[in-house]
């Protein structure tokens, strides 16, 4: 009776996951052929210049370009990019996103605390990114003093201020 | 050719100016002006590759990034 009912519930999972597949390939066929649909920010916001991934690449140039050698490689090889605290010497992940994306490296490079702070206004990640350089590395006090903690904890981020 | 990188919601907006220019170059430090005024933070590279912030408008940075004031995520 139990492999009848596990029988069932595989074939009930089958049917649902091949529903699903078949779901997600109408619907990004829909979006291919209505190209501008893709673009998430345009049900949003009105009179923008370029595409939401357009505008992606372009914050993403402007980082690269800002970057030093050391950390474009980084960031190339691994979505991630290490930088050093003016005030404090302290090194710092950041991460691709634009929020939560923070971490203070222990010395052994393991991160032992987030830090979530940003640029007022929705940037795309590129330029959220490039501002975080910035800030820590030309005045990490000012950057740390508006920015909330959060824990990381077994590899996944816990909130501890908010 | 100098160059104001403003971040945006569009990614970035350029403002190319001639420092030869003395008009350019008015508008350009009153664009410095307004935006450090409004929040902010103007950066250059050095020729090290190093970053500096300016607080006021420095007429031989070939290019100076702005961003916006920063917030706790």
């Amino acid at each position: 009776m139990f492999r009848q009912l596990l029988r069932n519930a595989k074939e009930r999972l089958r049917r649902f996951l091949s529903e699903c597949g078949r779901r997600a390939r109408v619907l990004r066929d829909s979006l291919r052929r209505q190209p501008d649909r893709i673009d998430p920010s345009s049900r949003f916001v009105s009179g923008f210049r370029y595409g939401y991934w357009e505008r992606e690449a372009r914050g993403l140039e402007l980082l690269k370009e800002w970057l030093s050698p050391e950390q474009f490689a980084q960031y190339d090889a691994k979505s991630y990019f290490e930088v050093t605290g003016c005030h404090s010497g302290k090194r710092y992940r950041i991460s691709r996103g634009t929020s939560m994306n923070i971490h203070e490296l222990d010395g052994a490079g393991r991160p032992r605390v987030g830090w979530c702070f940003a640029p007022k206004g929705h940037l795309v990640a590129g330029d959220v990114m490039l501002a975080q350089k910035i800030a820590l590395e030309t005045d990490e006090r000012g950057a740390l003093a508006v920015a909330n903690r959060f824990g990381v904890a077994g590899g996944r981020n816990t909130l501890l201020d908010y | 050719m100098a160059t104001q990188i403003v971040m945006d919601r569009a990614g970035d907006t350029r403002h190319n100016f001639d420092v030869k220019n003395a008009d350019a170059l008015l508008k350009a430090e009153e664009r410095f002006r307004e935006l450090t005024g409004a929040g902010f933070t103007a950066a250059v590279r050095t020729a090290s590759g190093e970053t500096v912030v300016k607080r006021t408008f420095d007429p031989n940075a070939e290019e100076t990034l702005f961003f916006p004031r920063l917030v706790g995520g």
